[in-house]
């Protein structure tokens, strides 16, 4: 029971971190329609980032972000702008195979750049665990996942109450509609596609100080990603992240009752199970 | 009939065709700043399509747009927004998961800032009357209020010509009456010239300078409310409908 509850603990605090990299997931899939293959590899992009700041400057994991995060959007921007924006009024196939192209051009960057085997920086500055009731909590995934609900509340809260926020929405309502009341799609898609790659520049700063990256970390978290926003469905931010917990529960409980190795299988089986009988998610409108 | 005054709205030889059907074939007309005019035409004439091929939902096939002097043919809707034309949509699209004063906000954004978008969007909803239901999401309104909140947010983008796609579809007499009397305050106090695409004759008749009539994409007659209702050839193109009201 007790290695239960202590694996549901670990995967809920994970599962918040799944959250924040699904939010970008869903502003560029809720606002453009583009399904987006490269996100995983966004994470990736990001955690490699991480590494490669850390490493040089000696700079803690979890300060990154004031680096990565506007890097990344940069990145996000220019991928849009560059392959995105030709694509939108093409077929579902052409935006696949681009974002499928977009997915393995990074995967192989960062194979040159970082070779295949895994990185990890030294010991972040939040390591240590804090025990409640006779279960250790990772202060590091403790913090992670704090950092990730409020990183999801300040997104949440420039939607809803800045005038960028609230052209993004009204574009993914209606596009014609937003367009002739003077949103400039082009401009709002650039913005959603640069602040989803952003979001995973916190989210890899955060894993940074618990995990190492590889290559691999590319499809693990894309899978990942598209199970949450599956369960979730789109347009409810609270939904993601009970989402989220429960990915990372149902991860980590497999993880620890069954096989480590069986993780990936169980966030497929969800992902499966979940188009199957419920393809609006838990919480989706439509 | 002489021209009042200079046209804000120029389109020559416009054609739009999806296949081999021509929804809008060859169209020149001019609409007067300043005034209402009116675009009727039986089911399937091809109005919509001449509005969303001049406000850049669609580009031309062939023909110019001239708005306020300056050629916007094949500019994106955003740009032409902001040069001054709105417009609100047959079929309502709304912005569901909107309140009615967010919706707003987002057309006053066109011209202001954040620092003084509130005094433009309370302005605009105690025009329309929308003061009720204005913390209400859209997506939970009726077509009555639904028409008017269009209305509404398009008015927010500050536009010198408004262009009104069957506003007064599926609504009641009384309804219908009130919409009419906005219309007309707007274009009295704000100037803005209005064009409206009516299916409801008794709205444009009763509103309208000067009426343009479309058949089969092309303009068949032009002119005032009396004229257009003796015109042998508008009197043929809505026979069938005729007969049905
Ligand atoms: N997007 C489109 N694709 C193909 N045909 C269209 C499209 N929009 C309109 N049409 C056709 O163009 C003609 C004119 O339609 P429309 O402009 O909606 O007429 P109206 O608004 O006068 O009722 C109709 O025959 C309609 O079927
Ligand atoms: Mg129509």
């Amino acid at each position: 029971m007790d290695t239960v509850i202590q694996s549901l603990l670990n995967g809920a605090l994970m599962g918040c971190v799944y959250a924040l990299i699904t939010l970008g997931l869903s502003l560029i899939f809720g606002v453009m329609n583009v399904v987006n293959f490269a996100h995983g590899d966004f994470v990736m992009l990001a955690m490699y980032f991480t590494f490669f700041i850390g490493s040089m400057w000696g700079v803690d994991a979890v300060f990154t972000p004031a680096v990565t995060f506007p890097l990344l959007f940069l990145v996000g921007v220019v991928a849009y702008y560059l392959i995105i924006d030709g694509t939108l009024r093409q077929k579902y196939v052409t935006q696949i195979a681009v974002t499928v192209g977009l997915m393995t051009f990074l995967r192989a960057l960062t194979q040159l750049m970082w070779k295949a085997q895994p990185r990890a920086l030294p010991y972040s500055l939040i390591q240590g665990s804090i025990h409640i009731a006779g279960y250790n909590i990772m202060l590091s995934r403790l913090i992670s996942a704090g950092v990730s609900i409020l990183a999801i509340g300040g997104v949440s809260l420039f939607l809803s109450r800045t005038w960028p926020g609230r052209a993004i929405r009204a574009a993914s309502d209606d596009l014609d509609a937003a367009s002739l009341m003077g949103v400039n799609y082009r401009w709002t898609y650039a913005l959603a596609f640069g602040l989803g790659s952003a979001l995973t520049a916190i989210a890899g700063g955060l894993l940074m100080t618990f995990q190492q990256v590889d290559p691999t970390m590319g499809v693990r978290f894309g899978l990942l990603s598209w199970c949450v926003l599956a369960l979730a469905g789109l347009g409810s931010i609270p939904g993601l992240l009970i989402s989220g917990v429960i990915v990372g529960a149902a991860e980590a409980l497999s993880m620890s009752l069954w096989d480590p190795r069986a993780r990936s299988l169980i966030v497929y089986l969800i992902f499966i199970l979940v188009l199957w009988v419920r393809p609006r998610g838990l919480f989706g409108r439509k | 009939m002489s021209m009042s005054s200079e046209p804000i709205l120029q389109v020559s030889n416009l054609t739009k065709r999806f296949g081999n059907l021509v929804a809008v074939n060859n169209v020149s007309l001019q609409i007067p700043a300043g005034e209402i005019v009116g675009l009727i035409g039986p089911n399937g004439a091809g109005k919509t399509t001449f509005f969303n091929t001049i406000t850049g939902l669609y580009t031309p096939d062939e023909g110019r747009v001239v708005f306020k002097g300056q050629d916007i043919t094949g500019m994106p809707p955003h740009k032409i927004c902001k040069l001054g034309m709105s417009r609100t949509f047959q079929v309502t699209k709304a912005f569901t998961e909107m309140t009615v004063e967010e919706t707003v906000r987002v057309g006053a954004y066109n011209r202001h800032g954040e620092d003084d978008v509130m005094e433009k969007v309370d302005e605009v909803i105690s025009f329309c009357g929308l003061e009720e239901i204005r913390h209400q999401k859209c997506g939970d309104l009726g077509l009555a209020s639904l028409r008017r909140v269009e209305l509404a947010r398009a008015m927010a983008t500050e536009p010198d010509l408004l262009l009104l796609d069957e506003a007064g579809a599926g609504l009641t007499a009384a309804e219908l009456a009130e919409l009419m009397e906005i219309l007309r305050k707007l274009n009295r106090e704000q100037s803005v010239t209005l064009c409206v695409v009516e299916h409801v004759m008794q709205m444009v008749m009763g509103l309208c300078e000067r009426i343009f009539v479309l058949d089969a994409g092309e303009l068949i007659a032009e002119g005032t409310p009396e004229e257009i209702s003796n015109n042998p050839r508008v009197i043929e193109a809505y026979l069938g409908e005729r007969a049905i009201r």
